[in-house]
């Protein structure tokens, strides 16, 4: 029994695999970021989803590890490096993705059972896909105005998210993550594993999703939709906003004196500063 | 001529030109005004341009949100590349639910909110863009770390800017190895057209395979010279923390930058409440 032997990870063999699967990931939604989609109609045929990747990193190592650093990976290259961060919105796609990684990694006990894998891949695909269409539908009831009274917006949204989500689950679900993920696993198998200086993964080691495993993807998952809908707070702050909007004309013009004032005393400062550096 | 017109695109996307748009992003602004600015600021200065905007839906607040954001993005020179993806990005993703709403038999009156909400989009995405591309990527993370962000999230800052280069041009070589060696099928017809684009997918996978036995192996050197260097005892310790961000300071350009701001918004609230 020496240390390759292990079938569970040691911390640092766990940074291992962040690292590894954050930049995979991440390289590729670098990728999928840049290069244009293209619409046929209302099929829309995106490069989307290179989540074959993470999917099959969490299924031949340890799931939360790959989890976390495909996530983390897609929040740093694809979001962050080009500048597209957006703020809370950004969390709810890192837990998504997790969530989503997560469930495939748990779900394969054996990677060698390639029926297991292949359910996986589109089990964890179709779970990410679909939250985020729950979470997409929620947000443009709360963030647009009036949203009962424009007529055709309600049912256009729910139109578009229900065909963008089975359009991306049967399109990318099965072409890009569930038959890559066939390709790749059992020829990674054995192979990759010896690299990190782990040992395979055999049937019967950890796996399964069990109801502590469902509970906390459910927490995360609300955890998401709240933080997405951070608008519904913003009814009350709207109200704040109209109240204080009507009577604070005298209010307003006082922030801007003193605004001015701030700006003022600021130049007044630097420029002392700067002479005393001179002097 | 249309074969010509896909042509010159491909050219403009080719792996080099993406190399350069984001090496360009991350390092090629340092001496802007932008970038002098403390990262501590900037985040507090986003915080509040990334948030609010989706709170209020007064027209002339947001409008003049929108021209600050606009404003800063140019002080920060940010690669032409970035601009372009975000104009597609907004327009494509309003005006296509604008013309879903047609359909469905919405009216002209369905411009107003969709437009209020593209001018939120913009306006926060703009702002997202100023701080996460105008500062180079230590000075990002070192903010980052000290609003008290994971140790972790920093490291994979700093980590995909030092790595990216390298990735990318591993991908390519595995890539232009794979299309030396392979015989791609004749695309002169239609249907020869679609086995050609379903064959260079196909090879696109192909490549991640070498790429993970080769990311991997890295992967494993990187966090062994880490561990040589005490890197998960660091991650938590409050002394190399301490030392880590004492380089940062906060200067009376910080704070002008944050009143000016401050004036612009005021005098925005001041004219909604005029009007």
């Amino acid at each position: 029994m020496n240390a390759s032997q292990k079938t569970t990870a040691t911390q640092s063999q766990k940074l291992m695999i962040f690292v590894l699967t954050m930049s995979l990931y991440g390289l590729a939604t670098l990728f999928t970021e840049l290069i244009p989609k293209f619409q046929i109609g209302l099929v829309e045929f995106s490069v989307e989803y290179f989540l074959f990747i993470p999917l099959t990193l969490a299924m031949l190592f340890d799931p939360l590890s790959a989890a976390l650093g495909a996530s983390t990976g897609e929040l740093v290259f694809s979001e962050i490096m080009l500048g597209q961060f957006g703020g809370l919105g950004e969390l709810e796609k890192f837990i998504t993705v997790a969530i989503g990684v997560y469930i495939a990694g748990r779900l394969v006990k054996d990677p060698r059972n390639k029926l297991a894998v292949g359910a996986a891949a589109l089990a964890g695909t179709g779970l990410q896909l679909f939250m985020g269409a729950v979470v997409d539908v929620l947000k443009v009831q709360f963030a647009v105005e009036d949203f009962e009274a424009v007529a055709g917006l309600p049912e256009s949204v729910f139109a578009t998210e229900g065909f963008a989500f089975l359009n991306d689950f049967l399109f990318s679900g099965i072409l890009f993550c569930m038959l890559p993920t066939l390709y790749l696993v059992p020829r990674l198998y054995g192979k990759i594993e010896p690299l990190l200086g782990m040992a395979p993964r055999t049937a019967g080691a950890e796996g399964g999703v069990n109801l502590r495993v469902a509970g906390i993807c459910v927490l995360g998952f609300v955890v998401a939709v709240l933080a997405e809908l951070a608008a519904t707070a913003g009814m009350a702050l709207i109200d704040w906003e109209a109240s204080w909007a009507e009577s604070g004309t005298a209010m307003a013009a006082g922030m801007v004196v003193a605004a001015a004032l701030a700006v003022i005393v600021l130049l007044a400062l630097k420029k002392n500063s700067e002479r005393n550096v001179a002097g | 001529m249309l074969n010509k017109l896909s042509e010159n695109i491909l050219d403009k996307f080719s792996m080099d030109f993406l190399r350069n748009q984001v090496l360009k992003n991350a390092y090629g602004n340092d001496d802007t005004p932008i970038a002098a600015l403390d990262p501590r600021i900037l985040l507090v200065w986003y915080l509040f341009f990334g948030l609010v905007p989706w709170f209020v839906n007064d027209l002339p607040f947001l409008l003049g949100c929108f021209v600050l954001v606009t404003i800063t993005t140019l002080l920060a020179k940010v690669a032409g590349l970035v601009l372009f993806l975000f104009g597609l990005g907004v327009f494509s993703q309003t005006g296509y639910l604008f013309l879903v709403t047609l359909l469905f038999g919405g009216n002209a009156s369905a411009v107003a909110p969709l437009l209020v909400l593209t001018l939120k989009v913009a306006t926060i995405s703009l702002a997202s863009i100023t701080v996460f591309s105008g500062l180079d990527p230590d000075r990002l993370s070192n903010g980052l770390m000290w609003f008290g962000c994971p140790e972790r999230l920093s490291f994979s800052i700093s980590y995909a800017y030092r790595m990216l280069p390298m990735l990318m041009e591993e991908f390519q070589n595995v890539l232009l190895s794979f299309r030396l060696r392979g015989n791609p099928p004749a695309h002169e017809t239609i249907w020869g057209k679609i086995r050609y684009l379903a064959y260079q997918i196909k090879v696109v996978i192909w490549a991640f395979y070498p790429l993970m036995l080769n990311t991997a192996k890295r992967s494993r050197t990187t966090v062994e010279a880490l561990e040589l260097r005490g890197y998960r005892y660091a991650a938590v310790n409050k002394e190399v923390k301490k030392i880590k961000l004492s380089t940062l300071q906060i200067r009376y350009d910080d704070w002008l930058f944050l009143a000016i701001s401050a004036l612009w918004v005021c005098l925005t609230v001041f004219v909604s409440t005029l009007l």
